[in-house]
């Protein structure tokens, strides 16, 4: 088996949140599962860590803090869109299921049931 | 009706539905490539069925007309969201621009505005040399040497600034021309669309109707508002009118202290611009906010520097035997404002740099020592000239930093918008769904990345610290 640059075995934390930021933009949710299951990877190996690769992952998280600040920016604005985007979505369901003909029609079968 | 030639009838109706709708389909490919073209949709309605003796017959379907596959609310949020983005990119570009001038030079020797750190720190260590030897003519040569160097390179670092802010008012100036004529556009579009299709999609017109709003969200900060007859009046984010059906108020400039304000009517609306977004708001906000503020701590730089020094040379006994009368080294500041740019060195012979002390022999240096412990002493806003000047340069690094989060935030979040808005003018529920679900999935997954990385870093930072104390 060939091997593997050394980079991509061991990604930096600041290489994974830039990778994180884009695929969000990008809306790549499959990219984005992957890069959750490398997190949750990642973030079992922490313990068996010796004390240099501890002070090196302490550098590695301070460089990628400023980063991280970006991905928290970008996962708001996600939600706000995602809500435009729920609502949205509610509103056009409403109008699919009840539609002007259909109110219409339904006026008079329904004039004479219901609490009212 | 329910005849050979009844039914024949209901087909032919069918036939010219269909061919109606393949017109609509056909221009949707012939505008595939078109900007801002928004694919239209056929409409079928069903004939009113004809009773005879109480028996009921279908009367065949007609298409009623196209109707452009459009979401307004999404449109809108993304307009909101490009104001955001384009304002935060203009101001980025201003500030990256002014960071740069606070970058010290490298690998030449020429003075700069970046090197005003170095300055300092030279300038005050002149008069540790001098300390050593007052009555040495090249030590007092090297002081008056340091002292222009300093004074040269904040005069320039304020003369930059002040260019900087002439260039960015240029720039501003010359939006509103073009918003002027985007909301002349949008005005004519909301007549013609309320001549042609009051109460329906408007297609094309609509299209371009919304291609100008979204030029102009790139411009300006403005607000949409949904009127009758499907017209739509547009407002900058403070409510002032800009354009209706068929009448647009000009956006106007005028100078006011020296810089372009911008006008609706009568009102100046500069204040609101600057903060409504758009292009415009981010070459505002660099240039009533950004520069001001570096400029103010540049002036204030300055005359505190320069009082204290000459104050402090005023209160020695030069080489010429002056008492308490040496004269300044700098030029005296009035006032603090406009204090950097006019920084400059008026001694021009060194014998009057006054190294002693008031009363004592001209060869005493106690004069000298206290300018040398002026360099650790807080005469500038409560912090000594070298610190006052590290909190300059770090806060406008910490703002272009901001900005710059703020600016990719935007845009990602302008990215997804667009990606949705292509995926949703597609056409059926199923292609909706799956654009919502991918939406939903990447939210989900962005959510455990971030809380996973989250710990990382945290479990990070606690692991080092625990490596540190064990």
């Amino acid at each position: 088996m060939q091997e593997m640059d050394e980079s991509r075995v061991h990604p930096k934390l600041k290489d994974l949140v830039v990778e994180a930021s884009r695929s969000l933009a990008l809306l790549d949710a499959d990219r984005l599962e992957e890069l959750a299951l490398s997190c949750r990877t990642l973030n079992r190996r922490l313990a068996p860590l010796d004390a240099e690769a501890r002070a090196e992952l302490k550098l590695e998280a301070a460089e990628a803090a400023g980063d991280m600040a970006v991905f928290g920016r970008v996962l708001e604005a996600t939600r706000a869109n995602l809500e435009v985007m729920r609502r949205l979505r509610r509103l056009r369901a409403g109008c699919l299921e009840y539609s002007e003909r259909q109110v219409r029609g339904r006026g008079s079968a329904e004039g004479s049931h219901g609490d009212n | 009706m329910g005849t050979i030639s009844s039914a024949f009838s209901l087909i032919s109706q069918a036939l010219d539905a269909d061919q109606s709708g393949l017109s609509i389909v056909a221009n949707n490919v012939a505008n595939a490539s078109t900007t801002g073209y928004t694919e239209e949709k056929p409409n079928w309605q069903e004939n009113q069925p004809i009773e005879v003796n109480g028996v009921s017959y279908g009367a065949g379907v007609t298409e009623t007309g196209p109707t452009s596959v459009r979401d307004k609310v999404l449109e809108e949020r993304l307009n909101q969201q490009q104001q955001l983005a384009s304002a935060s990119g203009s101001r980025l570009t201003a500030l990256d621009t002014l960071q740069a001038l606070f970058t010290p030079a490298s690998g030449s020797s020429s003075s700069t505005a970046g090197n005003i750190g170095t300055d300092i720190t030279s300038f005050f260590s002149s008069f540790s040399s001098l300390e050593a030897n007052p009555t040495n003519n090249a030590d007092r040569q090297a002081v008056l040497s340091a002292a222009k160097t300093l004074a040269g390179d904040v005069s320039n670092a304020a003369a930059s600034l002040n260019s900087q802010k002439s260039a960015l008012d240029q720039e501003a100036a010359a939006v509103p021309s073009q918003v002027n004529a985007l909301t002349s556009s949008i005005a004519q579009l909301n007549l013609e669309i309320l001549s042609q299709s009051p109460n329906t999609d408007a297609g094309t017109l609509e299209d371009q109707r919304q291609q100008d709003i979204s030029q102009l969200s790139q411009l300006i900060g403005v607000n949409q508002v949904t009127t009758t007859n499907n017209g739509i009046s547009i407002t900058t984010t403070s409510g002032q009118l800009l354009a209706s059906t068929g009448e647009s108020v000009p956006l106007t400039t005028g100078t006011v202290d020296g810089v372009t304000h911008f006008f609706v009517g009568t009102t100046d609306v500069t204040s609101q611009l600057a903060t409504g977004g758009g292009s415009l708001g981010g070459y505002l906000t660099a240039r009533d906010q950004d520069i001001p503020s570096v400029l103010g701590s540049l002036d204030q730089l300055a005359y505190s520097v320069s009082t204290q020094v000459n104050k402090l040379n005023n209160a020695g006994t030069d080489l010429a035997g002056d008492n308490s009368n040496a004269g300044n080294i700098f030029s005296e500041p009035t006032q603090v404002a406009g204090s950097a740019a006019a920084m400059s060195v008026v001694m021009t012979d060194p014998d009057h740099i006054a190294a002693a002390g008031s009363g004592k022999g001209t060869g005493d240096n106690t004069n000298a020592t206290a300018m040398a412990t002026l360099a650790s002493q807080t005469i500038v806003s409560g912090l000594t000239p070298i610190n006052y000047y590290s909190n300059l340069v770090t806060t406008l690094g910490s703002t272009v930093s901001s900005v710059q989060t703020e600016n990719t935030a935007q845009t990602a979040s302008v990215t997804q918008l667009q990606t949705q808005n292509s995926a949703l003018s597609g056409v059926n529920l199923n292609d909706e769904a799956s654009a919502m679900t991918t939406l939903e999935r990447s939210y989900q997954a962005a959510s455990q990345v971030f809380t996973m990385l989250n710990t990382i870093m945290a479990s990070a930072l606690n692991l080092g610290e625990q490596a540190t104390v064990a």
